[in-house]
C-alpha cells in the first residue's frame, strides 16, 4: 500500500531550445508543452540488483510537478535562467545560469518512428542510436505529445531502466503557485579544474555555493551527470564497495540514478547522474583517482573528526 | 577490490554503513595487505591516546613541596615540554580548522535535481527520485 506522496519539488521547465538531434529536440520540446498527470513506474536493472519506484506526474503551462521528493526538507525551483533550493524557507544553494548555460553537441538521432497503442491512445515509438548503438525508445502521444514510456539501454541492448506511465489523463490539474525564493545566486562559470570532457560527454557549467560544494554539470545530449568537489567525505547508507579500471569507489544505485563516492588527494569527490552503466568506468577515468590521504590525515581525522 | 586504506580509515571513523562494514571485512579476511594497515592504524591510534598526562613543571607552583631542578640537568622535563608544545600547536590547529561535515546523498541529489531540470531532456525521461522507499510501504 502507497502512502500519500507530499508534492515538495516544483520544477519549471525552460523553454526548449536546441540540443539533441533535430527531429527528438522537437519530439522533447512538444512533450515539454503538454498538459497531462500521471503515474509513472520506474524500473532499473542495475548491477546491484533491481532499483524502482511510482511517482505521480502533472505538468501544465511548461511546469513539471514531482509527486515525490528529491529530498523531504528541500524545495526545487527552477527556471527563468536559475534554480533554486530552500530548505525550511532559507535558501541552501541556487545559481542563475542565464546565458552561462551551454548546451550539448547533438550524438543522438531518433528514426522515423512507428504507430503504436499504449495506455489505450494512439502513439507514436522512436528508437534513439548514438554511434550506430540503440540507447533509448521513447513513446510520445500523438494527440497532445507527452512522452508516456521511456527504456534506456546498455551498450549491449540489454535494458538499463524503464520508466512508462501506467495511468495517464490528459486533463491536468491547475498547479499550485509556488513562491519564488530570494536569494544571492552562485555563478555557472566559476573557474574549475575539472575537466572539459569525460568521454562523450561536455561539462555544460560549474557551480560553487556557498555551502562549499562546487559542482559541474556534464551531458552528451540525453544522458546527464554532475561531478561534485565536497568539503567532506559523502555518506553513503547502502553503498556496495566496487573496482573499476583498479580503481575502488562506493557506489549506490536508485531508480534511475547512480551515485559514486570516493576521496581524493584534493578531498570528497561524487559522481551523480542517470547514464548508463557501461559509461561509468570511461567517466570515471577522466576524474582524479580515490587516493589514501595518508597517514597523517587518518590520524587527525581519528583525533579530531 | 584492490586497496581499502580509504574504507579502513573511514571504518575506524566509524563512518560506514551496515553493507560497507561487511564488505570491508570480507575484504580483510582475504587481503593480508589490508589486514596489516588496519593493524598499524590501530597501534598508531592506540599509542597516540596512551600517552601518559604531564605533571607540572617543579617550582610552577610556589606551594608545592618539590625541588627545584635546573632544566639543563632534566631531560625529562625538556622531552615533556616539547610534547606539551606539539600538542598545543595540533590543539590550536584543530579548533581554526572548519569540522568535516559529512555531506549527505540528498544535498547533492538536490542540485543534481536543479541542474537536471534545466535539461532540455529533462521531462518524464530525467526525473530523479532517489527516494521513494521513504515514502513507500
Amino acid at each position: 500500500m502507497r502512502r500519500v506522496l507530499a508534492i515538495v519539488a516544483t520544477l519549471v521547465l525552460l523553454p526548449a531550445s536546441a540540443a539533441v538531434g533535430a527531429e527528438l529536440d522537437e519530439l522533447l520540446e512538444e512533450s515539454r508543452e503538454a498538459s497531462y498527470s500521471a503515474e509513472q513506474v520506474i524500473t532499473c536493472s542495475t548491477p546491484d540488483g533491481v532499483r524502482d519506484a511510482v511517482i505521480e506526474l502533472s505538468q501544465t503551462s511548461g511546469e513539471l510537478h514531482l509527486g515525490a521528493a528529491v529530498h523531504p526538507d528541500v524545495e526545487v525551483a527552477s527556471g527563468s535562467g536559475g534554480w533554486t533550493l530552500v530548505r525550511e524557507g532559507s535558501v541552501i544553494s541556487s545559481a542563475n545560469v542565464q546565458g552561462a548555460v551551454d548546451e550539448a553537441e547533438a550524438r543522438y538521432a531518433v528514426d522515423e518512428g512507428a504507430d503504436i497503442d499504449y495506455l489505450g491512445r494512439e502513439a507514436t515509438i522512436y528508437r534513439m542510436t548514438g554511434d550506430g548503438v540503440v540507447r533509448a525508445e521513447l513513446v510520445f502521444d500523438m494527440e497532445i505529445g507527452a512522452l508516456l514510456r521511456v527504456v534506456t539501454f546498455n551498450a549491449n541492448g540489454s535494458v538499463y531502466c524503464e520508466r512508462r506511465f501506467v495511468t495517464f489523463d490528459p486533463n491536468a490539474p491547475e498547479p499550485e503557485e509556488s513562491e519564488s525564493a530570494a536569494g544571492e545566486p552562485a555563478e555557472a562559470d566559476v573557474e574549475s579544474d575539472l575537466p572539459v570532457t569525460l568521454g562523450e560527454f561536455e561539462r555544460l557549467d560549474v557551480y560553487r555555493d556557498e555551502e562549499g560544494f562546487l559542482f559541474a554539470y556534464y551531458s552528451d545530449g540525453f544522458f546527464s551527470f554532475a561531478v561534485f568537489q565536497i568539503p567532506a567525505v559523502l555518506t553513503l547508507d547502502d553503498a556496495s564497495i566496487v573496482t573499476l579500471a583498479e580503481r575502488v569507489y562506493r557506489r549506490s544505485f536508485g531508480p534511475g540514478q547512480v551515485t559514486y563516492a570516493w576521496e581524493s588527494r584534493s578531498g570528497g569527490m561524487a559522481l551523480v547522474g542517470d547514464l548508463p552503466p557501461d559509461m561509468h568506468e570511461e567517466v570515471l577515468a577522466g576524474l582524479p583517482a580515490p587516493q589514501d590521504p595518508g597517514l597523517l590525515r587518518r590520524l587527525w581525522r581519528s583525533l579530531f573528526g | 577490490m584492490t586497496h581499502a586504506g580509504e574504507l579502513i580509515s573511514a571504518y575506524l571513523d566509524g563512518e560506514l554503513g551496515r553493507a560497507e562494514i561487511d564488505q570491508l571485512l570480507d575484504h580483510l579476511d582475504g587481503c593480508g595487505r589490508c589486514a596489516a594497515e588496519m593493524q598499524d592504524v590501530q597501534r598508531v591510534r592506540s599509542a597516540v591516546r596512551s600517552l601518559p598526562l604531564l605533571e607540572l613543571p617543579p617550582g610552577l607552583i610556589p606551594e608545592a613541596d618539590a625541588e627545584v631542578i635546573p632544566l639543563h640537568r632534566n631531560k625529562g622535563f625538556l622531552v615533556g615540554a616539547a610534547a606539551a608544545v606539539v600538542a598545543l600547536v595540533i590543539a590550536v590547529a584543530a579548533i581554526v580548522t572548519p569540522s568535516a561535515t559529512p555531506v549527505s546523498l540528498e544535498e547533492l541529489n538536490s542540485r543534481y535535481a536543479a541542474r537536471a531540470s534545466l535539461d532540455p531532456a529533462f521531462g518524464p525521461a530525467k526525473v530523479v527520485v532517489p527516494y521513494l522507499s521513504d515514502f513507500l510501504e
